[in-house]
This record gives C-alpha cells, sequence and structure tokens, in this order.
C-alpha cells in the first residue's frame, strides 16, 4: 500500500520528462508549421512566438505553383531518390554478399580500402569530383546529380555484409545441393531473410538522398535539375531570409519522409533488433 | 510477395526510366536569340529583375549579342565558385564581393579592366573603384553600393532631433537620446540602438569615426589587421560594446552575434528607435514597418563622420570564349543607361554615378527622403573595407575572439589583440 503512490510519483515524473523532451523534440517543428502560415509582414512586425493572424496558405501557394514554385524541384528530387535507391541496393547487395561469402584474392584489402573511404570527408573530394564531370560534360545534368553514389556506399556495404555473414550456411549449403548457383541463392535465400535490413537501408538511403545537399549544388546550375534542398537554400537572399517561404518549403520537404516513416515504422523497428544498428 | 517485391522493382525502373526528364526550363540555355550568348552570374533575384529589362534594351542595340542571366543565390554562391574556378567552368561575367575577390585576381581568373575599359572608370563611384583596385588595376565593373546611415522610427522617437548625432568625447550627444529612447521597464523592451557585432553597420562607423583603422593601407598593398594596437580602434570598439552591456541600450550580443536579422526585425517591429544599417536593408524596412519612419545621417564621431563604402562588382572572367562580347556587355553594365535599370526598382544602389539619381527618383515616388543614403555614398572620407587576397579567411579568423567581446566575456583591449594576431596569423598560412 506504502510503495503505490510512490511509484505513481516516479511514473508521473518520467511521464513529466518524457514530455518535456517530446516538446523540446517537436516545438522547432510546430515553430516552423506555424511560420508557414503567417504572412512575411506579420514574421516581421510580431514576435516570433504569435499565432498566425490571419492564418495564410499563400506560402504554400507560392512554393507549389507560385513564383516560387518548387514542384520541378521535387520532381528531380523523386527522381533521384528512386535511381539511387534501386542503384544502390542492387550494387550494395552484390557488394556485401560477395564479401561475405565469396573467395578471392584481395577480398579483405579491398573491403578494408572501401570502408577506409568512409573516413574522408566529402569536402575533400568534392572539387576533383566536380572538375571530373565538368569534363564529361556531366554538368547540370542529371546524371551528373546521382552517378557519384549510384553504385552503392560504404555504409551499406558494410550493413549487408555483417547481416549476411549471420545467415545460416546451412540454408545455402541446401539450396547449392539443389541446384542453385551464387545468383540464385542470394536471390532466392538471403535477400528475401534479409527484408528488415534492406527496408532499413532503404529509409536510409532515401532519407540521406532526400536531404543530400552539397554535391547537387555544385554540380548544378539554374532551374533545370536542381533538387529540393538546393531550392528550398535558394529561396533565402542575401538581405532577407524568406522565413515564411522556406518554412513552407521545409515543411512540405519533410512531409514524404515523415509519410515514409510511418509506413515502414514496424519494420524500421525490427531490423534495429536484427541488425544491432542504431 | 514475390509479385510484390516484382511490382515494386517495375515502379522503381518506371520512375528511372524518367529520369533524365526536367519539367523546369533553364532560362540560361534558352536558345531564342541566336547571338553569341554571355552567361551573367549573381546572387540578387531582386537586381535579377532590373538585369533583365536591362538586357532586354542591351540586346535591341546589339542583337548579335545575348547576355543570359545565371542565378546563384547568396547561400550558395560562394560555395559553387571554387569548384567552377578549379572547372574551368566559371560564366563569362559574374559578381563577386571584396571578401572573396584578391585571392582570384592574384590568380589571373578575371579580366584587367584598367585595361580593357579604361575610359568608363570615370563614371564609376570613386569609393567602390578603389575598393577594388589591386596592383594599381581595377578589376571589375562598380554594379551595386552600400551606404549606411540611420533608419528612425519616428513614432517613437518624436521631437526629438537625431539629424546630427555625436558619439564620444564631452560633447556626447547620442549616448543620452539613445538612453532616453530606451525602456525595459515594461513587458515589451525598447532599444535605443542597434549596437552589435555588425562591421559594416557599426563598427566601421564607430572605428573611422574615431580615427581608427582595420587593416593597413589598401592601396600600397598592405593587408596586415591593425585594429588590435590602434587605440583609437580600441577605444571606438570599447564605446560600442558599453552601448550593449554597460548602458543597456541595444540588444544583447547574444541575441545579435550571430543573428544578422535580429536588429532589423526588432525595428520593423517597432521595438526600436534608430537602426543603424545600409541601403541593402531599405526595401526590407519599407515593406515590413507599419508606423511613421524616416533616414537620417549615420552617428558622427570625434573625428567627423566616416563609414564604410562597400561595393559589388561585375567581373569578367579571363578564360571566356567570347572576350570582345564580354567586354561589351560589361561596358553595358557599367554605362548609365545599362545600370539605371538597378536603381529605377528601388531594389539595390547602382554604384555607376549618373544612375544613382533612378534610385533617388524612385524612393522619393515612394515617399522617402533616401538622400542621407546618397550623401554617404559621395562621401571622400571612408573607411576601407577590408581588403587582401585572404580577406575572408583573416576575418573569420577574427570573427569568434570578436563575439566572445561583445559578450563581455574577454576585456575588450585584450580581445581585440588576440583577434588581430589570429586573423594576421590565418592570412599569412
Amino acid at each position: 500500500m506504502r510503495r503505490g503512490p510512490r511509484i505513481g510519483l516516479g511514473i508521473g515524473i518520467t511521464y513529466l520528462v518524457l514530455l518535456a523532451g517530446a516538446v523540446l523534440a517537436l516545438a522547432p517543428y510546430l515553430l516552423s508549421l506555424l511560420t508557414s502560415l503567417k504572412q512575411p509582414v506579420q514574421l516581421a512586425r510580431q514576435a516570433t512566438l504569435t499565432w498566425p493572424a490571419p492564418w495564410t496558405g499563400e506560402n504554400y501557394a507560392n512554393v507549389l505553383g507560385g513564383q516560387y514554385t518548387l514542384l520541378p524541384a521535387l520532381v528531380v528530387t523523386v527522381q533521384v531518390v528512386l535511381v539511387l535507391l534501386v542503384g544502390q541496393l542492387v550494387c550494395s547487395v552484390l557488394a556485401a554478399y560477395a564479401f561475405a561469402r565469396l573467395e578471392f584474392p584481395g577480398k579483405r584489402l579491398l573491403f578494408g580500402g572501401y570502408l577506409a573511404t568512409m573516413m574522408v570527408p566529402q569536402v575533400v573530394t568534392i572539387v576533383p569530383l566536380y572538375v571530373m564531370f565538368a569534363q564529361a560534360g556531366l554538368r547540370n545534368t542529371f546524371w551528373g546529380i546521382v552517378l557519384p553514389t549510384l553504385f552503392g556506399s560504404p555504409f551499406a556495404v558494410y550493413l549487408l555484409r555483417e547481416h549476411f555473414r549471420g545467415v545460416p550456411q546451412d540454408l545455402e549449403d541446401a539450396a547449392k545441393l539443389d541446384g542453385c548457383g551464387t545468383l540464385r541463392i542470394l536471390r532466392h535465400v538471403v535477400v528475401p531473410l534479409s527484408r528488415p535490413v534492406l527496408a532499413t537501408l532503404a529509409v536510409i538511403t532515401v532519407v540521406s538522398q532526400w536531404n543530400n545537399f552539397l554535391w547537387p549544388l555544385i554540380i548544378t546550375t539554374g532551374p533545370t535539375w536542381q533538387t529540393l534542398t538546393v531550392a528550398t537554400a535558394n529561396l533565402q537572399s542575401q538581405y532577407n531570409g524568406n522565413w515564411t517561404l522556406v518554412t513552407a518549403a521545409t515543411t512540405l520537404a519533410m512531409a514524404p519522409l515523415v509519410a515514409l516513416f510511418l509506413l515502414v515504422n514496424r519494420r524500421i523497428t525490427e531490423s534495429i533488433a536484427v541488425t544491432g544498428f542504431r | 510477395m514475390e509479385r510484390l517485391s516484382r511490382r515494386a522493382l517495375i515502379g522503381l525502373g518506371a520512375g528511372g526510366l524518367l529520369a533524365g526528364c526536367s519539367i523546369a526550363e533553364d532560362p540560361a540555355s534558352d536558345s531564342s536569340s541566336g547571338g553569341t550568348v554571355v552567361t551573367v552570374r549573381l546572387w540578387d533575384d531582386t537586381v535579377q529583375r532590373a538585369y533583365e529589362k536591362s538586357f532586354a534594351a542591351f540586346r535591341e542595340q546589339n542583337p548579335d549579342i545575348d547576355p543570359r542571366i545565371e542565378m546563384v543565390p547568396w547561400a550558395s554562391y560562394w560555395d559553387k565558385l571554387p569548384a567552377d574556378v578549379a572547372g574551368g567552368t566559371l560564366p563569362d561575367i559574374l559578381w563577386v564581393n571584396s571578401s572573396n575577390f584578391g585571392v582570384y585576381v592574384d590568380s589571373g581568373t578575371f579580366l584587367n579592366i584598367s585595361e580593357e575599359l579604361p575610359d568608363s572608370i570615370g563614371g564609376w563611384q570613386q569609393t567602390v573603384v578603389e575598393q577594388y583596385t589591386r596592383d594599381g588595376s581595377l578589376w571589375g565593373v562598380p554594379q551595386l553600393s552600400d551606404a549606411i546611415a540611420l533608419f528612425v522610427n519616428d513614432d517613437l522617437v518624436g521631437d526629438t532631433d537625431v539629424s546630427n548625432l555625436v558619439w564620444g568625447g564631452a560633447d556626447d550627444t547620442f549616448l543620452p537620446v539613445a538612453q532616453a529612447l530606451t525602456n525595459r521597464s515594461g513587458a515589451r523592451t525598447q532599444y535605443g540602438f542597434n549596437a552589435g557585432y555588425d562591421l559594416q553597420a557599426i563598427f566601421f562607423n564607430f572605428v573611422g569615426s574615431n580615427g581608427g583603422t582595420w587593416q593597413g593601407d589598401a592601396a600600397s598593398g598592405d593587408d596586415t589587421y591593425t585594429f588590435g594596437d590602434d587605440q583609437k580602434s580600441v577605444a571606438a570598439m570599447q564605446y560600442v560594446v558599453d552601448l550593449i552591456n554597460r548602458d543597456q541600450v541595444s540588444p544583447s550580443a547574444a541575441d545579435t552575434n550571430d543573428n544578422g536579422d535580429f536588429s532589423r526585425d526588432q525595428f520593423t517591429q517597432g521595438n526600436m528607435a534608430l537602426f543603424q544599417s545600409g541601403t541593402y536593408n531599405l526595401k526590407n524596412v519599407a515593406d515590413s514597418a507599419g508606423f511613421g519612419w524616416s533616414i537620417a545621417p549615420a552617428l558622427t564621431g570625434p573625428v567627423g563622420r566616416v563609414l564604410v563604402t562597400n561595393g559589388i562588382i561585375a567581373v569578367g572572367n579571363a578564360k571566356t570564349a567570347h572576350k570582345d562580347a564580354t567586354l561589351k556587355v560589361l561596358e553595358w553594365l557599367g554605362s548609365a543607361e545599362g545600370a539605371g535599370y538597378i536603381g529605377a526598382e528601388g531594389a539595390a544602389f547602382p554604384a555607376v554615378t549618373e544612375a544613382q539619381q533612378s534610385y533617388l527618383d524612385y524612393w522619393q515616388g515612394e515617399g522617402i527622403d533616401v538622400q542621407p543614403f546618397l550623401d554617404a555614398a559621395a562621401a571622400t572620407d571612408v573607411m576601407p573595407a577590408p581588403h587582401g587576397a585572404r580577406a575572408q579567411t583573416g576575418q573569420q579568423a577574427a570573427d569568434e575572439i570578436l563575439k566572445e567581446v561583445f559578450l563581455g566575456r574577454i576585456p575588450v583591449a585584450d580581445g581585440m589583440k588576440q583577434a588581430q594576431d589570429a586573423a594576421n596569423a590565418a592570412i599569412q598560412e
């Protein structure tokens, strides 16, 4: 009987702390949403934490189809993400399986060397990469944006390799006895067993490519191939932040990622348990 | 499940097939005129609209040349520039500012305007010409000029005369006014003035009008930072820091150090009486202020009213494939007719002297007297803007220390000396 109120108090405090954490985490998004529903004049004349008065959808109208339309950038971003998703998943699965199961000379050295490229900051390679692409005539083209990361990433290969090494060898041996070659084993045994980790990898790829900024900024010029991140940054001028437009653009840009997370929420949770990835 | 996976793959593949098709039009790749294409890169979308009108007039007179604008907004401009220089993909003409031009001049990236367009130089604002003269030559066509003045909230200031405020010394008329206009007692804080870490609008005005220096003599190529050893600069800085931390007539440095818009927003929200800033904020204030306001001359100090005049130039790519056409467009941009469109839109203050009247006319049409800006631009006693091949690097090295000084965490004299030494070390690296 005595411990009841104490436990209740403990739970209450726990929830209070969690609630405070939730408020802290969600407040920036709420502030962004509120700002996107204000008129620029209100933002300039009143304190930041006031409610929109009047509530306006003009910022969304502007970024959806008005003077500052981001629709072309949205289409480009979707194209880039789709192509990179397919390319990275296919290539990473093939490479990871080779590193996990196949034997070939220099395997460890090659894998170590490939992983070591993760340690090189992007800014170090960006100018040489740009020069190569510019000389190849790929500046300001779709393929200029996607080619550098189309063939997988070290992180994806590492993640999948670790997972593939955990797939029981007996299963693969059984498939071999049934006459399967390497590719069929990969397709019919290993990949189906790896759906959770592939789902995680897909989400990571989509989110990272959706938010990619530096390379699309460098390799593109003008509106034809600019991605959402570049187009949103371009809404700001030197002396005018255009915050109402920027917050409308970021709210819209965030929506597909939130939807994606809600869609595959369970798979991600499963894969965290499966892969130990956090 | 397999069917589903196949469908998903087919869907993704279809998406991939669509890849390579953009629904956006690129104005820079439009091939309507058939003339020699000269690409012009800039970062300001309001000036872009003025340029479009200007280039339409240019094409009528020069049908064989087709200038096309390539917008790279400010946020991305300086990230792209090094890659374009390295990749040999610079446009024919591009805007640059003083912090980012010296290093490219030294590497031979830009056309020498003193040699290519010697007859045009007399028509350009002298202070901007001097700012972009390096090794005895001018390296770009002056396009915009920032002039500094005092935005006044007439409703808060009332009958107080703020047309010639003097700071410092026994005749300090500024501080009493700033104190009288400050009110921190109510729920809403009212600031008298926008002292803060704003080199262009605040710091250089105080240093210059106290007879202090920031760097060595630009004309003789001395880029060394001197502000920490110059006691007049230190005294000016002490005055500005005191306005924030001792007299409390200005917002906290915690608010303004990393948010360049804070003071402007306080002014447009009616919470600041005097806001010293430049022509670059005129349109923002005009669009946002919901109270009576006007423009007065900037503050005067012990040695007079000394301000920095900071310009933007259009440079020509030394490796352009169409040098004659590029020079013709540059010449047009430096002419009264070509630059007149900039002022006529009210978007920015032209650095072509004869075109400046159009700016005055535009704002007079809006009911705003911008004469204090014109007077500031015409002044000859000016504080030189930051200069040197590695001006940006030097500035970045000093920034963090100077921000600590403004926060009151490092004594002014010590902090300025540290910042000066850090900046000098950075430009030597």
